[in-house]
């Protein structure tokens, strides 16, 4: 992935996308401009700025710039009691919650050792799968918008308004649920919830293959995304790239099959990877359809955690809740899969105080986007847009 | 054209059904030795434009679009928020007018002017009925299809003017893409030129004329027809900057394109261009394939729909809606597709529509010599 | 530019790629335009907890805010409410806090005002006045945690989802149930009981509590 002869002399630039597919401009090269692009620029969701180097509407070099929503995450964990936590990691990726939370309260487990309630596990799971199609419907439609498609974009977010109403039910909180909490859940799932979800699933399942046929297959879209923004899967294992970036490039690679942490063992579903004959293995377009895929998996982990589920009548989540949590002096690290990619959470106990010692978070969305400048080499400008879509960054987690 | 016996100053002329009766009648209406009828001929259009991008260009699409996208759309100011536009010129008319201190403040200012004069210009051949035509040229259709390309200099003034980066890209942008994609339209409307055997506006829409409506129209008297029909419309997106061509202005990658840097008026100004321009190039469509003002309905039997529904306010109607139908397919397929990239853009003219546009050209050129 | 000019493709592909894009454009064309001829109906305002929720979503998606909105289900965790008749003062909430959005104030009840204090809708013995029960509903992120460790549940997250308000100071809520001037005397109160009977006093109050509330 690097320019051949980009020079003064040469007059033609190469650059490899992969799969042999090579990139040719004749030199009609001009001076160079510095285009500042973010952190208010549509698309490039949230704060993020790039300062990008263009040739015309040529991206010589694109390098993000980050800390536009840092929000002090680990150095205030320290200052606060081990479930105090949740609610600012609930905050890290706001459009995937749950999922931190998870991870989150993983860490904190396994530090602490404790036995989680089966109900519990299948209740985690259920959740956080919900959340998962939220965020995957963001994901997808923001990309929509990014490459011109309003349409879908407000399809995707009338169909998580009924996830956010469900999670708001079982949680209480729309978007930052603090539900998760260490050893257990904050509440039982509410009566009727398991039928409404049931619903849900069967609504959902003619709404994503609509959404299929006016996004994902319209010519424009595979034009616009299709060989766009290539990273062979050596690359990607080596910038630590996780999630359906990682799964895009070809890898198969998904903790909730490698680290089968909670219920996930159990639980019957494929990790989503492009069979390279709708897209080249690698480009946007793949990691567009791995969240894609990933969405009707979800579904399906959904459905065997409601038939799956144990019932119990006066179920205690809080039960296996710890009075008071002061982990013994040590370190762990626990992380799983967050719709984004990997999200861990390395923490340091001193075993005196009943807050974290340390408290680092390995975000997904910052190691993603660490290849942004790799990506964007002798990418058009609204390539770039189209890869900074496919890379899906919360700057909330990017950040922290 | 004119068929005289007709009294000027006079109103039986509103009755009258000859051709151009009323914009000729209006021509010669002085008053106090002024050309006032002159000032209402060329005012016509401009309220026309102004009224319809209030309504059906900015309510209308919003409605179309809010309902396409499963939302409501403008629904606060007025019932079923009809009077959202007027509140939006209100607002536009208060905001503060901002020329950048460091823009080319002449080509900043002149730019929408130049925008809208290119597009509103082209309303001068266009025919609003059979007895309404600002200027009846013998070269209508050519001066119509020229003049819009001033356009590009006020996009051109304005992107550059504002000294903005991303300004300049949708102008340079938008630039290549509307001069680019006039050849495969400009040989799409010869198709239509060639079977009129004429290119004033007035015959295009006199040779469309019949009893049996639609099936006079030149969409329907040739096979061909249909290849230039779809080649203009694809093209006259590109020219009016609509999406899936709207590159110059795509929010996502260029912030507003080559007005980001507008405000008011201004901006205001840029958008009633735009919307002069989609109207214009769905009035050229419609007159070049389908029939301009004629009714499409046929005369049945003894239901001579057809007669009954022509006429000089018929006329009117007819195009308006015609002009109506084509620009609710442009919203239509705004709100549907994604948008091309620069490249694609170019690939598109240069590689499919334009060969395509000369083997219609060639196709109906043997249809009109050899067949019919 | 594009990767296809490089690559070169040929004419069946270029004929491939005309047909796709028609027949693709049509698709989504025929989605939109369901959607649009779909818009007579309205989605309905029931909320996900009610049955008949998946019944009634198709259609124009939008509630008109102020005037419609998204019922709240029941367990919705919205503004904070502190009933104060039920609180002891034990402070956990305070400390609980992750943002310190809770101010309390206490002042030990004399032996005398044990009756006149009263009992909690639980039936415990109150042993502290709060005349300083301050949320700073502002900087409340509604994550529950105060709710959770409460002893008497006297503290929790309301249904009510909109609560803005124009000026900041009335984002803080005030739930104190003595005024200034009867805080002033029930401290005399407690200072001069002291003075009475000079025992070590609980001065760090909220620990002891938690303990004898059991």
């Amino acid at each position: 992935m690097q320019e051949l002869g980009k020079s003064e002399q040469s007059s033609l630039r190469v650059t490899p996308q992969g799969k042999g597919r090579v990139l040719i401009e004749k030199d009609l090269s001009s001076e160079e401009m510095v285009l500042n692009m973010g952190p208010q620029h549509p698309s490039t969701h949230g704060v993020l700025r790039l300062e990008c180097k263009t040739d015309g509407e040529v991206v010589i070099e694109a390098e993000p710039y980050l800390g536009y929503l840092h929000r002090c995450f680990e150095k205030y964990a320290e200052t606060v009691d081990y479930p105090g936590v949740v609610p600012f990691v609930d905050r890290m990726d706001y459009l995937a919650s749950m999922n931190n939370d998870l991870a989150y309260c993983i860490a904190v487990e396994k530090l602490l050792d404790i036995e989680i309630p089966r109900r519990v596990e299948f209740i985690r799971v259920l959740v956080s799968e919900l959340n998962r199609i939220a965020s995957h419907l963001v994901a997808i439609g923001t990309y929509a918008i990014d490459l011109g498609a309003f349409t879908p974009f407000l399809f995707c977010f009338r169909d998580r308004e009924h996830l956010l109403g469900l999670l708001e039910w079982a949680s209480g909180a729309r978007m930052l649920y603090n539900y998760i909490l260490i050893g257990g859940v904050a509440e039982d799932l509410p009566k009727g919830f398991i039928e409404r979800t049931r619903e849900f699933v069967s609504y959902f399942r003619p709404k994503a293959v609509e959404l299929q046929k006016l996004l994902t297959e319209n010519e424009i879209f595979v034009k616009r995304t299709r060989g766009v923004g290539m990273m062979p899967a050596d690359v990607a294992i080596n910038y630590g790239w996780s999630g359906p970036m990682l799964r895009g490039s070809g890898v198969e690679w998904d903790l909730r099959k490698i680290d089968g942490y909670s219920v996930y063992p159990e639980l019957d579903f494929s990790v989503c990877v492009p069979d390279g004959k709708f897209s080249d293995i690698g480009d946007s377009l793949s990691r567009h359809l791995v969240r894609a895929m990933e969405m009707e998996e979800s579904l399906k982990i959904i459905e065997q955690c409601l038939d799956m589920m144990p019932g119990e009548e006066g179920f205690n989540p809080r039960a296996a809740i710890p009075k008071r949590i002061r982990p013994k002096a040590g370190e762990v690290y626990g992380r799983a899969e967050n719709p984004r990619g990997e999200l861990g959470f390395y923490i340091q106990s001193d075993g005196k105080s009943t807050s974290p010692l340390r408290c680092k978070a390995r975000s997904s969305c910052f190691v993603n986007l660490s290849a942004m400048k790799e990506l964007s080499m002798g990418q058009l400008i609204p390539d770039l847009v189209a890869i900074i879509g496919s890379i899906d960054i919360v700057l909330g987690e990017v950040d922290r | 054209m004119n068929t005289g016996a007709l009294l000027p100053n006079s109103f039986p002329f509103v009755m009258s059904t000859s051709l151009n009766a009323w914009s000729d009648a209006l021509s010669e209406l002085y008053l106090f030795g002024l050309p006032l009828g002159l000032v209402i001929i060329a005012a016509v259009p401009l309220v026309f434009i102004a009224l319809y991008a209030l309504t059906y260009g900015v309510y209308g699409e919003r409605k179309i679009s809010a309902f396409m996208q499963d939302r409501l759309g403008p629904m606060e100011v007025g019932a079923w928020g009809i009077l959202q536009t007027l509140a939006d010129i209100l607002k536009l008319l208060q905001k503060e007018d901002i020329v950048n201190k460091s823009a080319d403040k002449f080509l900043f200012v002149i730019g929408p002017g130049v925008l809208f004069v290119g597009s509103f210009l082209a309303f001068a051949v266009l025919p609003f009925g059979p007895a309404f035509i600002g200027a009846d040229l013998n070269v209508g259709l050519f001066y119509a299809i020229g003049i819009v390309a001033l356009e590009v200099v006020g996009i051109l003034a304005a992107g550059w003017g504002s000294n903005n980066k991303w300004a300049l890209y949708g102008a340079i942008r938008s630039v290549a893409q509307i001069v680019s994609y006039e050849i495969p339209a400009a040989i799409a409307i010869l198709c239509g030129a060639m079977m009129a055997g004429t290119l004033s506006m007035q015959q295009f829409n006199l040779l469309q004329e019949g009893p049996y409506g639609f099936l006079h129209f030149f969409l329907f008297q040739n096979p061909i027809a249909w290849l230039p029909f779809i080649i203009y419309f694809i093209a006259s997106l590109a020219e009016t900057n609509r999406a899936p061509f709207d590159i110059p202005e795509a929010e996502s990658e260029l912030v507003a394109g080559y007005f980001t840097e507008y405000t008011g008026m201004k901006f205001a100004v840029i958008f009633l261009a735009e919307y002069g321009s989609m109207f214009m190039v769905s009035a050229i469509i419609s007159i070049v394939f389908l029939g301009g003002w004629n009714s499409p309905l046929p005369n049945v039997g003894s239901l001579a729909l057809n007669d009954w529904t022509n006429g000089p306010v018929w006329g009117a109607f007819w195009i308006i809606m015609k002009g109506f139908f084509f620009i609710f397919i442009q919203m239509w397929l705004r709100w549907t597709l994604p948008r091309l990239r620069v490249d694609q853009l170019m690939h598109l003219c240069w590689k499919v529509l334009t060969p395509f546009a000369f083997v219609a050209f060639v196709l109906i050129a043997v249809w009109e010599i050899y067949v019919k | 530019m594009s990767n296809r000019i490089a690559e070169g493709f040929t004419m069946s592909e270029y004929f491939r790629d005309i047909g796709s894009s028609i027949t693709t454009i049509m698709t989504g064309m025929g989605i939109t335009l369901r959607h649009f001829f779909n818009a007579v109906k309205r989605k309905g305002g029931a909320g996900i907890d009610e049955d008949n929720y998946f019944k009634q979503v198709d259609g124009l998606a939008t509630l008109q805010y102020p005037r419609e909105a998204i019922p709240t289900p029941e367990t919705g965790r919205y503004r904070l409410y502190c009933d104060i008749n039920d609180c002891i003062g034990c402070k956990q909430c305070e400390r609980a806090c992750p943002i310190d959005c809770i101010t309390i104030e206490t002042i030990k009840v004399t032996k005398d005002d044990l009756g006149v204090c009263g009992k909690t809708s639980g039936g415990q013995q109150k042993k502290f006045w709060v005349p300083v029960f301050d949320i700073d509903i502002a900087q409340c992120m509604t994550c529950g945690i105060c709710a959770a460790v409460c002893p008497t549940e006297c503290l929790y997250h309301t249904q009510v989802s909109d609560f803005s308000e124009f000026r900041r100071e009335n984002m803080i809520y005030h739930f104190g149930n003595l005024t200034k001037l009867e805080a002033e005397a029930k401290e005399k109160k407690l200072e001069e009981e002291k003075k009475a009977a000079p025992k070590p006093k609980p001065k760090p109050a909220p620990k002891a509590q938690p303990a004898e509330g059991g």
